[in-house]
């Protein structure tokens, strides 16, 4: 075994780990911890297939930012781990055939000689100087520019969604607005009166 | 390619041993008499009051929506940086209208106040 | 040497790309409409919210002009090989925004009943319509996906934009996790393609399958997925289960966008997908979509006959012209594409007026969507029964309406590739689905009014509704010159 196979190994029997309590500990928040494993050996999988710009990305927009709001989702939710659990045992006689049964397909098909490695065969590893970010950003301005521009708005499209879903205005909470504290001039709260003095008598 | 990556691969594995040696020579040396009281939260010397996950305000998921649409847009810069003299005044006009499509958005965002806490 | 011959290429690329440029003009023009109608609603006071109305129809009249400016009966590719434009995608376009422009029209005042009169339904509407166009025109299967996501999202969150709605919510929540999980198939099943035949443009792939000596088990197991996906974005049987939830638990003017202009987005893109880059295993996958197309005939035509809201009702009538629509697809020939392109369109406009009818008759804190509602509709407005009596006659398939017409051109395809049997069975499912059409009828005409109040309707609405409703009757009467050029759509 080479040791980019034990490396391979290693971080796929991780992923397998992760991704299986993802689905089976009982705490929401435990689940969305070992999913970040998860996409972390993932990124870790992908370096091995020389995709790594791919991996550097799942790494920084996953773990670092999709994690967050997942984390934040559950919070909001507020979810309650009891009921997670309701049915698992009543679902499972027909759960348990058909995951079989799914699972037998896919190496009847996967593991056929249709998918062996004469029919496709492993691409060539690059030498030292080879760089996947510079090879795609190449042809991701140029010849992918039109799916580039669509991506661009289907951010845009995200950031209306989601502003006109979740934001509310909320009139009665009391707040103090930063600017209107700075832009502040002496005349508006202090009012100096001129008067005349009173004579003594 | 790989090549290069191995020393990353080195710290990952260096950060694992050093990370498990702490905690097992913690776990081996310390002393380790637990009882009831000492296993159990608490909270100002009081009793727990309630659950230490509390609701989180809705407000906490725009921002982080947000957050990540712009960290998508700051991900499809790095190549972009790279081969910039390679792809020239068309590359660089192709950035120049995704970035301004999101400016679009980034300004529908400001004028609806999703950016204030109120 | 090499970078100097590399620069010449660039330049050369760049001049092919500035030839292209012009192709995408209607693209480009409802992008950059739909900002300005994005920023400016911004600024507009709510007594104002008029204008964003009337800027998003002038956007669909003005991309409508372009597409049909720019229609010059050629197959023209553009942006390096991700974008097509073609008499199909000219059809296909310029329909949907006649019918968007109608679902705009129907849905103002019902917006404005329901304080929901705000610019983020029109935005997203005309990004909708951005989607579908970048869908229909769709080069390369990164594009194809990237059209389909647009559109989605839009939809997606147009269904949850009534947000104290919890029926809504549930609706938008139960679309958006099964389309995401459709789209992770369609994915699936195109990286599979792509990493059989090494490229992701539409006429590569062809090319590259017409080439194979035997055909790989690996590119019958990327079909599988491929079709698994479309089969849940068009709704097909058993992938069927979010419309009836959708349909009915969205808003009324949403579900209209979603049950009208989409379908024919959807039916542009199992045409680039299946017949344009899979031609070659069109044996393969004619008898996946044969068996989806006799479930959702079946289910669909079955199920209704059981319910008593409207919508349900509409959206189970969808899965069975899901049916038909992949019949008129399976039958390989272009004869039966050019049938099934005339089915989407005449549907399209169908459950136009259907929903649209819905939204007539619903008012201020009123909702018109369960049968009952329709009861007597003659004795209030004679009129408007006859147009709902237009509606229902040609989604039963009753001569002299559109209906009859689209029907028969489908079965004839399906007949012409000696599949008899798939035809007498869309006959059989057509009869029985003929009743809960004809159900809708007998309530208008034959039954005492549970309602009277007077119908409240604009002028504009009463003549978009006219005019939807006649032209089912009219494309029924004189279907030849659409039937032309869908025909001419397929290059025949």
């Amino acid at each position: 075994m080479t040791f980019e196979k034990f490396i391979f190994y290693v971080f796929a029997a991780i992923l397998v780990f992760a991704a299986v309590r993802v689905i089976t500990v009982r705490n929401p928040v435990h689940a969305a911890l070992h999913l970040v494993l998860a996409f972390f050996t993932t990124a870790g999988l992908w370096l091995l297939l020389e995709a790594e710009f791919l991996a550097i990305t799942l790494v920084l927009v996953y773990v670092g930012a999709v994690m967050v709001l997942f984390l934040f989702v559950i919070m909001m939710l507020d979810v309650n781990v009891a009921p997670l659990k309701e049915g698992f045992a009543r679902y499972l006689p027909v759960a348990l055939p058909v995951a079989i049964l799914m699972l037998v397909e896919m190496v009847l098909v996967v593991g056929s000689h249709y998918f062996s490695d004469e029919r496709m065969p492993a691409p060539e590893r690059h030498g030292a100087d080879y760089s996947n970010t510079r090879e795609l950003g190449s042809v991701l301005y140029t010849d992918y520019v039109y799916p580039f521009e669509i991506a661009a708005v289907i951010l845009l499209v995200a950031i209306v969604a989601a502003i006109s879903l979740t934001l509310r205005r909320r009139p009665d909470t009391k707040y103090l607005n930063p600017a209107d504290q700075v832009k502040v001039r002496r005349e508006d709260r202090v009012r100096v009166i001129k008067m005349d003095s009173e004579s003594r008598e | 390619m790989l090549e290069n990556y191995l020393p990353i691969l080195v710290f990952i594995g260096i950060g694992v041993v050093i990370g498990a040696i702490a905690i097992a020579v913690g776990f081996l040396l310390g002393p380790h008499k637990p009882d009831s009281e000492k296993n159990s939260p608490y909270e100002c010397g009081f009793e727990a009051f309630e659950d230490s996950r509390m609701k989180f305000d809705v407000r906490y998921y725009l921002v982080a929506i947000l957050f990540i649409i712009f960290d998508l847009e700051i991900a499809f810069l790095f190549p972009w940086a790279i081969v910039l003299e390679d792809i020239g005044l068309f590359g660089f006009l192709a950035m120049v209208l995704f970035l301004g499509i999101l400016v679009i958005g980034f300004i529908y965002e400001w004028k609806k106040g999703a950016l204030e806490w109120e | 040497m090499a970078f100097v011959s590399q620069a010449v290429d660039r330049v050369f690329k760049m001049n092919v790309e500035m030839m292209g440029l012009q192709l995408l003009l209607p693209e480009i023009f409802v992008l950059t409409m739909a900002c300005i109608v994005l920023v400016l609603d911004l600024f507009l006071h709510d007594r104002n919210r008029v204008v964003t109305y009337g800027l998003s129809q002038l956007t669909l009249f003005g991309a409508l002009a372009l597409v049909i400016a720019l229609a010059d009966g050629d197959s023209h590719t553009a942006m390096f090989g991700t974008y097509v434009a073609d008499p199909m995608a000219s059809l296909a376009k310029a329909f949907v925004m006649l019918v968007v422009f109608a679902v705009f029209l129907y849905s103002k005042d019902y917006l404005r009943q329901r304080d929901l009169f705000k610019g983020e339904y029109y935005v997203l509407g005309l990004f909708g319509v951005l989607g579908m166009m970048v869908m229909i025109s769709a080069h390369s299967y990164l594009t194809l996906y990237l059209g389909l996501e647009l559109l989605s999202l839009s939809l997606y969150a147009m269904v949850a934009f009534h947000r104290d709605s919890g029926v809504a919510s549930e609706a938008a929540m139960k679309y958006f996790v099964l389309g995401a999980l459709a789209s992770g198939m369609l994915l699936y099943g195109m990286s599979l393609i792509y990493g059989i035949t090494g490229s992701l443009n539409i006429a590569e792939v062809a090319a590259s399958i017409g080439a194979m000596a035997e055909l790989e088990l690996a590119l019958i197991f990327a079909l599988s997925f491929v079709v698994l996906g479309l089969a849940f974005k068009l709704g097909a049987v058993p992938f069927h289960m979010w419309i009836p939830d959708v349909y009915h638990g969205a808003p009324t003017c949403v579900t209209l966008f979603i049950g009208s202009a989409p379908k024919i987005a959807a039916f542009a893109m199992a045409m680039r997908l299946l017949a344009e880059s899979l031609g070659g295993v069109q044996a393969d996958w004619g008898g996946m979509l044969a068996i989806l197309a006799v479930l959702s005939l079946a289910v669909g035509n079955v199920i209704a006959i059981a319910q008593a809201n409207l919508k349900r009702m509409l959206a189970y009538s969808t899965i069975s012209h899901v049916g038909f629509l992949l019949l008129g697809i399976l039958s390989g020939t272009v004869e039966g594409y050019a049938s099934a392109l005339f089915y989407a369109i005449t549907y399209a406009i169908m459950a136009a007026a259907a929903f649209g009818m819905i939204i007539l008759l619903s008012r201020t804190g009123f909702e018109a969507d369960t049968l009952e509602d329709f009861k007597g509709l003659n004795a209030r407005s004679p009129w408007h029964a006859f147009l709902m009596l237009l509606v229902m006659f040609s989604m039963a398939g009753v001569p002299p309406t559109v209906g009859f017409y689209a029907k028969l051109a489908v079965i004839q395809a399906v007949v012409g590739v000696d599949l008899l049997w798939l035809a007498l069975v869309a006959v059989f499912f057509s009869i029985i689905g003929a009743f809960y059409y004809l159900r809708v009828v007998k309530l208008m005409y034959f039954d005492e009014p549970l309602d009277s109040q007077p119908l409240e309707y604009g002028t504009d609405m009463h003549v978009a509704i006219s005019v939807n409703g006649l032209a089912i009757l009219l494309l029924g009467l004189f279907p030849g010159a659409l039937m032309s050029a869908c025909m001419a759509a397929m290059g025949l």
